[in-house]
């Protein structure tokens, strides 16, 4: 086994798939909510129109919101999991640390210091992209419920909040988007086609060029250490009814951000008019 | 009606009054030489005079059926029409008399008798005529109203005075002022409305003739129906015509960026993108006169119906949204652009990502170009990237 072909297992078929599901409803987001947002450019009105209007492109919008939603739902429960039953190390918090890889990362790059940042299991990069991406969704969730359910906002908050949340869900969107095409784009795509996310493999090489503080860790065993079967079982029986609750809460807040009200009359009746013959002198 | 033309300035009386002896002298003159007339059609046809010589007479009428048809014609009103002032003769239009007795009338009621003349007006009228007949009267008439409006309804031939300007063609403001009236003959309930709201008020006091009459929202003689999808879904449009342009609005102090702030909005990014795509496909999106009333548009600061008014507005809010509360109605910018003093929260929003979005875009996009020119100093150094 040389460095090419030795290969480490980055994210297991569950991860993958569910990366696979946010970018897929991200990306339907962005395409059926980037035209709503520039709705006078005649590139919009082509993507609005080619798929069927206004009406079925917010319904596009909406169902991959919710996608979106459930698959934030699914994060959040895995994560639950990971941290309490199987105590994995919370690589993705930021630390100080990160801040320092990226200074120095930035500092090598213009020539300042001589040596690239050895990093971890996730580099500063990727943590920055997953935070952003954590905060977008908050954003986007919050902001996208005041637009949604108008009503059952303006029965707490100021009726300004609607529009500000359109204004915020559309600034977010664009940073969002762009972000993606930047950031995302450039670090797993341009820079190097990292295939981790397709394959769920990294090389040895690959490893040890992005994550060597990982690389050692496993090498030296610490990587991930699981707790012994009866642990996990004591740990199960606790989080999966915690689980369970969380679950349909979080599931009944879905289910509130689609149903809690209706919005509009989907017909409205025709303003009332007075006849409309009605001559003022008998006819000649 | 007197009440009015005793409130009119004196001076325009006696304009009329020389305009009118003018044509009178104009119309003497084509009398003398009936031959050179351009409407004459025969040589030997009788002359107005020889037919008024009966019919200025008062009261007279002829019996149909149990109606009887009033066929007096003043000849003072007949002079001030815009056919006496062309020379045009009664028999052009009237072609089935000649001479007394008038052949037999047939028809036994008053308004039959003037459907008789249908096809009359279409002899001068081409363009007119061809127009109305795609409008909604005729639509109507066709499916068997006989009330329909046609031609001689809105244009009495025996009264009509010159309605457009003799070398611009267009119509005179004296003309649009009286335009409603005609209207109102037959839809006065209509009127009625019109005359309340801002528009119709500032018509019918003040002869002010920015406003618009019956005929620029409706159209004249291809008047549309109103109560289409098309129709409604293309409002925004048709009221920004005026509303959009600052020569009008400027003398009001009113806004011309109410299309573009309707447009911006939820509903309006809507209603604009459905005309583009279903101009006849229903939206329950509002349009102008949704909120604004139609016929009765008020002045937004009305007390009684003023969509400035937050509880005017809620009312029009719950037409489509039955459960909208006091904040709700909030949630439309009322067509400000956001600013500190209106709605500053979407503005430091708005102020804030436009900050934020370069701050960050900017921020990733330096330190990719870093990345890019390491890696290319270290590939022509023949070194590996870190």
């Amino acid at each position: 086994m040389n460095r090419v072909t030795q290969t480490y297992l980055r994210f297991p078929i569950a991860r993958r798939i569910e990366h696979w599901v946010m970018m897929l409803s991200f990306t339907t987001l962005g395409l059926t909510g980037i035209p709503q947002k520039f709705s006078a450019s005649n590139i919009s009105i082509s993507v609005i129109n080619a798929l069927g209007g206004i009406e079925v492109l917010r319904t596009i919008h909406h169902t991959a919101a919710i996608v979106m939603m459930l698959g934030s739902v699914w994060h959040l429960l895995v994560m639950g999991y990971s941290t309490f039953v199987l105590r994995d190390k919370m690589s993705m918090l930021p630390t100080f640390q990160d801040a320092k890889d990226g200074t120095q990362a930035l500092l090598y790059n213009i020539g300042f210091v001589k040596t690239y940042p050895q990093m971890g299991r996730y580099t500063f990069e990727e943590k920055m992209e997953y935070w952003a991406f954590v905060w977008g969704t908050a954003v986007m969730s919050i902001t996208g419920f005041l637009m949604w359910n108008p009503i059952t906002s303006t029965k707490y908050l100021p009726g300004e909040f609607v529009p500000a949340a359109k204004a915020a869900h559309g600034g977010e969107a664009v940073l969002a988007v762009l972000a993606i095409i930047i950031w995302h784009m450039y670090g797993v795509h341009i820079k190097r086609f990292n295939k981790a996310m397709f394959t769920g493999k990294q090389t040895e090489a690959e490893m040890l060029h992005e994550h060597p503080l990982e690389l050692a860790d496993i090498k030296a065993g610490i990587a991930d250490r699981r707790p012994d079967a009866t642990t996990i079982r004591k740990r199960q029986m606790i989080y999966y009814p915690v689980a369970a609750i969380l679950t349909v809460a979080m599931l009944g807040g879905i289910y509130g951000f689609i149903n809690s009200e209706q919005t509009a009359l989907t017909t409205i009746t025709p303003l009332t008019e007075t006849q409309i013959f009605d001559p003022q002198t008998p006819q000649p | 009606m007197r009440q009015r033309i005793q409130t009119r300035p004196p001076q325009i009386w006696t304009v009329v009054l020389l305009l009118g002896l003018g044509l009178l002298i104009f119309a003497l003159a084509f009398f003398a030489s009936p031959a050179q007339a351009a409407h004459s059609y025969q040589e030997d046809q009788p002359s107005n005079d020889f037919c008024l010589a009966c019919h200025q007479e008062e009261g007279i009428d002829k019996k149909l059926g149990s109606e009887s048809l009033p066929v007096t014609i003043n000849p003072t009103q007949f002079g001030f029409s815009v056919h006496a002032e062309e020379g045009i003769n009664c028999v052009d239009c009237h072609t089935d008399i000649s001479d007394y007795p008038h052949p037999d009338v047939k028809v036994k009621n008053t308004r039959d008798f003037t459907l008789t003349f249908l096809e009359t007006c279409k002899d001068c009228h081409e363009e007119q005529y061809s127009k109305a007949h795609d409008s909604v009267h005729q639509i109507a008439f066709d499916a068997g109203n006989k009330n329909a409006a046609v031609c001689m309804d809105c244009h009495n031939p025996h009264t009509q005075k010159r309605l457009t300007g003799k070398t611009s063609g267009e119509l005179t403001s004296s003309a649009r002022v009286e335009i409603p009236e005609t209207c109102a003959q037959c839809h006065s309930g209509i009127y009625d409305q019109y005359k309340t709201s801002v528009h119709g008020n500032a018509l019918t006091e003040e002869n002010n003739t920015d406003v618009p009459t019956c005929i620029d929202c409706h159209g004249v003689h291809n008047i549309q129906d109103p109560t289409t999808v098309t129709f409604r879904n293309s409002t925004p449009f048709l009221c920004a015509t005026c509303h959009t342009d600052a020569t009008i609005m400027d003398k009001y102090g009113i806004s011309t960026n109410v299309l573009n702030s309707y447009v911006a909005d939820f509903h309006g990014t809507t209603v604009k993108l459905f005309e583009e795509q279903f101009p006849g496909q229903p939206t329950n999106k509002p349009v102008c006169t949704d909120c604004h009333g139609v016929h009765n548009i008020a002045k937004v600061n009305n007390e009684q119906t003023g969509v400035a008014l937050k509880e005017n507005l809620l009312i029009k809010c719950q037409r489509c949204h039955p459960d909208a509360t006091a904040n709700f109605s909030a949630a439309w910018m009322s067509h400000y652009e956001p600013s500190p003093e209106h709605y500053p929260i979407v503005y430091y929003v708005n102020l804030f990502y436009k900050f934020f979005i370069p701050a960050v875009l900017g921020g990733m996009i330096f330190f990719i170009i870093t990345d890019i020119y390491r890696r290319i100093v270290n590939r022509m150094k023949g070194a590996k990237h870190a």
